[in-house]
């Protein structure tokens, strides 16, 4: 297990201080604030979606839920990407199925199996079947009374989407700040490295008991470590920091590593020029979240350094995982909160930004 | 749940592809962390421990003979007041080859076609 190292501690903020903490174990715990984090956190902040390669062709789609919303992120005859809520304008029933990033769907329409309500893929309502066009079946109503439907008015629900390079994000509420403003410096690191080159290579998804903020808070403590990033033998770490998103940065003579950590649930670990990884930490419930990790590859043949990449990167995951599992259990019923250190700053922004969504 | 718990559990499942797996005491959660797992991934979920009653359960037969998914929730509704859990039938039929995925498709099939019906939530009955 990664140790502490004081010879990097020196203080890196001036927003830590002896009042600093975390949230306790029942803040984190407890339903309600997850129940109220679905709208304050999930509901109107930008969400790592999925990637815009899979996506390559119009007509392919990817399904993603957020909160409680299922989604639609499908490419559009323009070549944008666009997002719907997975729910027929009809009758509200849930269109397609689910369809993950890593083997997408495809086709020129949107279907509902319901009762074939058709959509484009720009969202709007193309077709419907015969009986919505006149009442044989309806002795109150005569064929001229039909009202013929406003595609455009009855079409999908558009949901909020915007990308960083290939990275697409969503935001369900209705009037979203910029992307930018969430993302801040990270977005143009991760536009300098071309991401769009590499390929994606694979998908593991694991669960955790654990609330998806202790998960968060323990992938962080690497960050606030600013421990060795996989790639890069010796270096100077550069953190930088902003109000919703964290990065580490490492460069040698070798090549450069980067760990941004995205508010308020997507990692991207950057490996030099080899590849790199996405982690989505998606609540299941108060008490469990699903980890979401998609390795990309730009030379997709597995090089040695490919291979120690996602080593690296498993086992950083591995022993954040463990940490955030010792403290669930040391935690118990505890209300008590914990005081941070002076080095733990992204740990302590982490936090603040989950406490005021729940206040 | 602890490594010592996990070594005890009823019931486990894994999913080889991404090398992971759950443990769990309610069959039925079994089913619902394959549902969560093959929304994001597509794999299938495979059962790596069952308990030793549902295999007693759905083996003691004096022909020995295969049965249908029908006839393990007939023979498992004695155990269950309420409707014999999908996840306890997806175990059961594990030991016949089928994974979590094959299993819930057959339930539909046979559920749409009225040989099963659910008296409750992920729990069947057979007509």
């Amino acid at each position: 297990m990664t140790q502490w190292d004081d010879s990097q501690a020196a203080a890196v903020s001036e927003n830590v201080t002896d009042e600093s903490s975390t949230s306790s174990a029942n803040q984190l715990a407890d339903p309600d604030p997850f129940e109220t984090e679905k709208e304050t956190v999930f509901g109107r902040d930008w969400i790592y979606a999925g990637h815009a390669n899979s996506i390559a062709e119009p007509g392919q789609f990817f399904t993603r839920t957020v909160g409680d919303r299922q989604l639609i992120v499908v490419r559009g005859h323009d070549g944008e990407s666009k997002a719907f809520d997975n729910v027929c304008a009809h009758r509200g029933s849930k269109m397609v199925e689910d369809t993950p990033m890593t083997d997408p769907g495809g086709g020129n329409r949107i279907q509902c199996p319901y009762h074939l309500w058709t959509y484009d893929l720009d969202g709007e309502l193309r077709s419907t079947p015969k009986s919505f066009e006149d009442a044989s079946l309806n002795p109150d109503l005569e064929n001229e009374d039909v009202q013929e439907f406003d595609c455009e008015t009855n079409g999908l629900n558009d949901v909020h989407i915007d990308s960083v390079g290939p990275l697409l994000f969503v935001n369900l509420s209705d009037d979203p700040p910029a992307l930018s403003e969430q993302v801040g410096p990270m977005a143009d690191r991760l536009e300098s490295l071309s991401l769009e080159a590499a390929d994606h290579e694979r998908r593991v998804v694991e669960e955790v008991e654990c609330n998806w903020k202790t998960v968060a808070g323990s992938l962080l403590d690497a960050v606030d470590r600013q421990d060795r990033l996989p790639g890069v033998e010796s270096a100077e770490t550069d953190l930088e920091t902003d109000d919703h998103c964290w990065s580490l940065s490492s460069t040698d003579d070798d090549g450069r590593a980067q760990i941004h950590y995205c508010w308020p649930n997507v990692t991207i670990e950057v490996d030099g020029d080899d590849g790199y990884a996405t982690c989505i930490i998606d609540p299941v419930d108060a008490g469990r979240c699903q980890l979401i990790v998609d390795y990309y590859a730009r030379d997709g043949d597995g090089t040695e350094a490919e291979r120690e990449f996602v080593r690296t990167s498993r086992q950083r995951r591995a022993e954040a995982i463990e940490l955030a599992e010792r403290r669930r259990d040391a935690d118990g019923a505890s209300t008590l909160e914990r005081t941070l250190g002076p080095n733990e700053h992204t740990v302590h922004d982490l936090h603040g930004l989950a406490q005021e969504s729940n206040s | 749940m602890s490594t010592q718990q996990q070594q005890h559990s009823t019931y486990a499942a894994s999913c080889p592809d991404c090398d992971v797996d759950l443990h769990s005491e309610d069959p039925n959660e079994i089913v619902e962390f394959y549902r969560r797992h093959s929304s994001v991934t597509g794999h299938d979920v495979e059962f790596t421990r069952i308990g030793p009653d549902l295999v007693d359960a759905v083996t003691e037969d004096d022909l020995k003979e295969v049965y249908t998914l029908k006839d393990v929730v007939t023979q498992l509704e004695a155990e269950y007041e309420n409707g014999v859990p999908i996840g306890a039938v997806a175990a059961a039929m594990s030991e016949q080859g089928l994974s979590i995925g094959e299993t819930l498709e057959k339930i539909h099939e046979i559920r749409m076609g009225g040989g099963l019906y659910e008296p409750q939530d992920d729990h069947l009955r057979a007509f």
